[in-house]
């Protein structure tokens, strides 16, 4: 029940459709520094937890620790915007939902694909359920990154895992051509979706760049807690 | 013995396994005149470290059991404890840290805080033990002081602060600057027994001046006088900075970090300055017991000798001479031919040969007073024991002691091994209280429970080597449970009439899970139950948790309510109602969906980058959750929970996937209920051994 609360409460839901994520290949979410990339991110990643789904969820900024927090508080965000819920059974539920997570940190200068392709093997060897999504955070963009999209664009077809990239943009820099931040016209062909976020009058507007008929459309979100303020602006 | 306590320190060199404990304690011995040959950890000269008594230990290279020694160090006496590494025994640990005033914790330099080293700062806050930090190996590659300070911020949660500087890191590392004195200390001879005191290099002076800056305004929290000081930049005097760093480390409020390289016999002597400086004596360490003759209140024990004499036995081994019993003593003092009581079983003691001990070598001694730590005779006793004058009946705290989670069934070889083995089993029990033993009734088996694997692996290699007991191990069981998933209702009649008075009793109510081990709640009224036998009821129901009904694990975490119930005026007696009890517990049972729980173990794995992948993958296979991954530098640390009956062997395992270049803690973390498949699994298994 209160997953299914959680569920209907969660932007994720509105703004991209929680069918629609695990389906997906490559997805962004991008905006400039501060915005709140990373805490949209981790709701992505919750609704697939609250699917029973398992997500990992790779930093190259993040300790562990930090990633943990979180995830604590963008489930504690959810939880709070339905209004009363028994704080036992919220418990009760993140503790379920937390084994389903695993949050890995990696310094930039040594991140590796095939130290994922490893862990995602081990999944097929053992017969157990593959991550439904994997959530790449702090790829730097503003660098020749192709191989490494590449080598992920192998994992996802091959594991059957739809991957979610974090992606900086810079207020200074011109759109490109089609309309697109420059991190992203460049590899556009990659990304099936896409989510710009920026600040609008103390509020965050989500554009849904990409995704097939409902791009263009437009959210508000609350800064803090990423949740939905209004939806089709 | 040094009467005067302000110039006692008893302290414990803590540390994650292999981060150089008893090298550097081997170091402090040859420094402080103990002993006047170096020997390293391994063997590699044929003779292994004196703290390492045991030949297990020496061949391992780990620490196993604590060996106690005291050393002088500038007219100061040091009673040291090395405790073991490995988190199979912790119990050392912990008892270790209940007899100390203060740890020195070692740290790798290229390591850094490792998961032992969390779970030692767990213990250490759980016994509120001040502690100075020592980040050993600065020699090694990647060696990297600074890092791990701010771990200890970090990960460990300390206010830490860096006492010196290394002069060089790795192959070049030279020595340390004291940002006390604001000197260069290098260390000369052959062993770096002379300490030269240079000026700072001057390629590091301002840098020098800016840590010692940074730890001077640190210091300034405990200490108004140097607050002024640095208010009216007046002069500030070692004296008062130290007196500050000493204040906050006896709150446990800073930790000062040291830094050297014990291996390499660097820093070693500035430690054994800093211990004597900022770690407490024993007048600072406020001790308790409770009065089990005043309602077990408790009770401040004053190191003073001519108080009642309060100790503590907190290790036994099993020398040449008889049964050898370490003991700290808090109040009063020990001397030959005292009489002392055991509080435990109230037995009368006579204490005859006193020593204190170095590893293996022992000194007599006439008296052992307060503060002190030393040993004696001829005692028989537990571990965790208290000894009291006879005018008093006091006991120190008890300890935390877990629950073993692991089984083995052991069989003699012949019946000289028989004999033998019983001798072992009855001193190690005495010895570890997380290692147990009982004889399975069914099978005849003799089995011993533990911490972990190596645990009982080392007790079943010690069985051999001390007592020559070769016995033949059977395979590690796991300590399974059983408990209940929902509330089941029972009303249940225990009816006799076979001759004789008859057997009558009715218990009505129901049970239900709960977080504590068992519950019993009487709801009855109106006298359908007389109150005599509600105790009887409560028994019976208890003794049904021993053996579950379904597989005959433990039973746990069942509240059972009884609200209705009948008697008869002659055929109701207390074994009636505990035979309805019994009765009834069988009946709701079965309703109440049981299920089997098992041991899950939290798994740090810390390997090199490139295998943390395949590590990860290693969990995944043994139906473990990864909680998640960190890098940190070279190394990537890995935790997660993993049922224990899937770690057997894992340490070969992990050491194939990695070439060897990966280690592994574990630990227990609590009991989950096992899998539908698995249940099906352990339930065929017990099938057949019972068919067996």
């Amino acid at each position: 029940m209160l997953k299914k609360d959680l569920n209907l409460r969660s932007p994720i839901e509105k703004i991209i459709g929680i069918d629609n994520i695990s389906s997906s290949n490559f997805g962004a979410v991008l905006s400039r520094a501060g915005v709140g990339k990373t805490r949209f991110l981790v709701q992505i990643a919750l609704t697939q937890l609250l699917r029973a789904e398992k997500i990992v969820h790779v930093s190259l900024e993040d300790s562990m620790g930090k990633i943990n927090l979180r995830y604590n508080e963008g489930y504690t965000n959810l939880v709070d915007s339905i209004g009363y819920v028994d704080p036992q059974k919220a418990l009760r539920l993140w503790e379920d939902l937390n084994l389903n997570k695993v949050g890995i940190s990696y310094n930039e200068a040594s991140f590796d694909t095939t130290k994922i392709k490893d862990y995602l093997k081990s999944f097929k060897k053992a017969q157990l359920p593959m991550p439904a999504i994997m959530i790449i955070d702090g790829l730097n963009f503003d660098e020749d990154v192709t191989e490494v999209l590449e080598e992920l664009k192998s994992l996802n077809q091959e594991f059957a895992i739809s991957i979610w990239f974090a992606m900086l943009s810079h207020r200074d820099e011109a759109l490109g051509r089609d309309g697109y931040p420059v991190q992203l016209e460049t590899r556009q062909k990659l990304f099936d979706k896409a989510v710009f976020l920026q600040p609008v009058n103390n509020k965050i507007q989500a554009i849904v760049l990409k995704d097939g008929d409902n791009t263009n459309q437009k959210f508000l979100l609350e800064p803090a807690t990423m949740m939905l303020v209004e939806e089709n602006i | 013995m040094i009467r005067d306590l302000k110039r006692v320190r008893n302290i414990g060199i803590s540390a994650h396994i292999d981060s150089g404990k008893t090298t550097l304690t081997e170091r402090v011995l040859f420094y402080t005149d103990r002993i006047h040959k170096i020997n390293e950890v391994r063997g590699k000269d044929g003779t292994g470290a004196v703290m390492d008594s045991m030949d297990l230990e020496r061949e391992r290279g780990i620490t196993i059991a604590s060996a106690a020694t005291y050393c002088e160090w500038k007219k100061h006496n040091i009673n040291i404890i090395d405790t073991p590494g490995h988190v199979d025994f912790t119990v050392e640990v912990e008892r270790s840290l209940r007899v100390l005033d203060g740890v020195v914790l070692i740290l790798c330099s290229v390591s850094g805080v490792q998961s032992q080293s969390i779970t030692v700062d767990q213990q250490m806050k759980r016994y509120e033990v001040p502690c100075i930090a020592f980040v050993n190996k600065c020699d090694r590659s990647g060696a990297n002081p600074a890092k791990v300070a701010r771990q200890l911020k970090d990960k460990l949660g300390h206010n830490s602060v860096l006492m010196q500087l290394p002069i060089g890191l790795e192959d070049r590392h030279e020595g340390v600057i004291d940002l006390v004195a604001m000197k260069a200390y290098y260390f000369e001879g052959e062993h770096g027994e002379r300490v030269a005191v240079k000026d700072i290099p001057e390629n590091m002076r301002n840098q020098a001046q800016e840590a010692r800056d940074e730890m001077i305004d640190a210091a300034s929290l405990f200490s108004e006088e140097l607050t002024d000081a640095i208010l009216e930049e007046s002069n500030i005097s070692d004296d008062m900075i130290k007196k500050a760093i000493r204040t906050g480390v006896l709150a446990r409020h800073i930790t000062p970090v040291f830094l050297g390289s014990a291996y390499k016999n660097k820093a070693v002597q500035p430690l054994l300055d800093a211990v004597i400086d900022y770690l407490p004596t024993p007048l600072d360490i406020n001790n308790e017991a409770i009065d089990l003759d005043n309602n077990e209140e408790c009770v401040v024990l004053e190191s003073s000798f001519d108080k009642p004499t309060v100790a503590l036995a907190f290790k036994l081994e099993d020398g040449q001479y008889g049964q050898l019993t370490y003991l700290r003593v808090y109040q009063g003092c020990i001397a030959k031919g005292d009489t002392l009581i055991n509080s435990r079983d109230g037995k009368k003691v006579k204490a005859g040969r006193l020593i204190r001990m170095h590893a293996s070598q022992m000194e007599e001694v006439e008296e052992i007073p307060a503060g002190h730590i030393g040993a004696m005779f001829g005692i028989d006793c537990a571990s965790g024991d208290t000894f009291v004058s006879p005018s008093i009946n006091y006991s120190m705290l008890a300890m935390h002691v877990m629950e073993p989670v692991i089984s083995l069934s052991i069989v003699p070889k012949d019946n000289k091994a028989q004999i033998n083995m019983s001798k072992a089993l009855n001193r190690f029990t005495k010895e570890d209280p997380t290692f147990k033993t009982y004889v399975d009734h069914e099978t005849g088996d003799t089995i011993i429970q533990g911490m972990g694997e190596l645990h009982l692996e080392v007790y079943v290699e010690r069985m051999k080597r001390e007592y020559q007991a070769e016995v033949t191990t059977g395979k590690p069981r796991v300590a399974y449970r059983e408990t209940i998933t929902q509330k089941a209702l029972f009303n249940y009649t225990h009816k006799k009439q076979t001759g004789g008075a008859g057997q009558f009793g009715r218990v009505a109510g129901f049970v239900e899970p709960c977080e504590e081990e068992f519950e019993f709640v009487n709801k009855i009224t109106g006298g359908r139950i007389p109150t005599q036998y509600i105790p009887a009821c409560e028994k019976g129901f208890q003794s049904c948790m021993a053996k579950g009904p379904k597989l005959e694990f433990p039973v746990t975490g069942i509240r059972v309510t009884i609200d209705d119930g009948a008697y008869h005026a002659v055929d109701s007696s207390e074994m009636a109602f505990q035979a309805a009890a019994r009765g009834a517990f069988l009946e709701a049972y079965g309703k109440a969906r049981p299920v089997i729980k098992e041991p899950i173990m939290k798994v740090v794995i810390e390997t090199p980058n490139e295998f943390q992948g395949s590590c990860m993958g290693l969990i995944n296979q043994r139906r473990g959750i990864i909680q998640g991954s960190q890098e940190e530098g070279v190394m990537s640390v890995i935790e997660s929970q993993v049922p224990l009956s899937e770690m057997f062997g894992f340490s070969t395992i992990l050491r194939s996937a990695t070439q060897g270049k990966a280690q592994f803690t574990m630990e227990f973390s609590s009991y989950k209920q096992v899998p539908q498949s698995i249940a099906e699994d352990i339930i065929r298994q017990k099938q057949e051994e019972k068919k067996a």
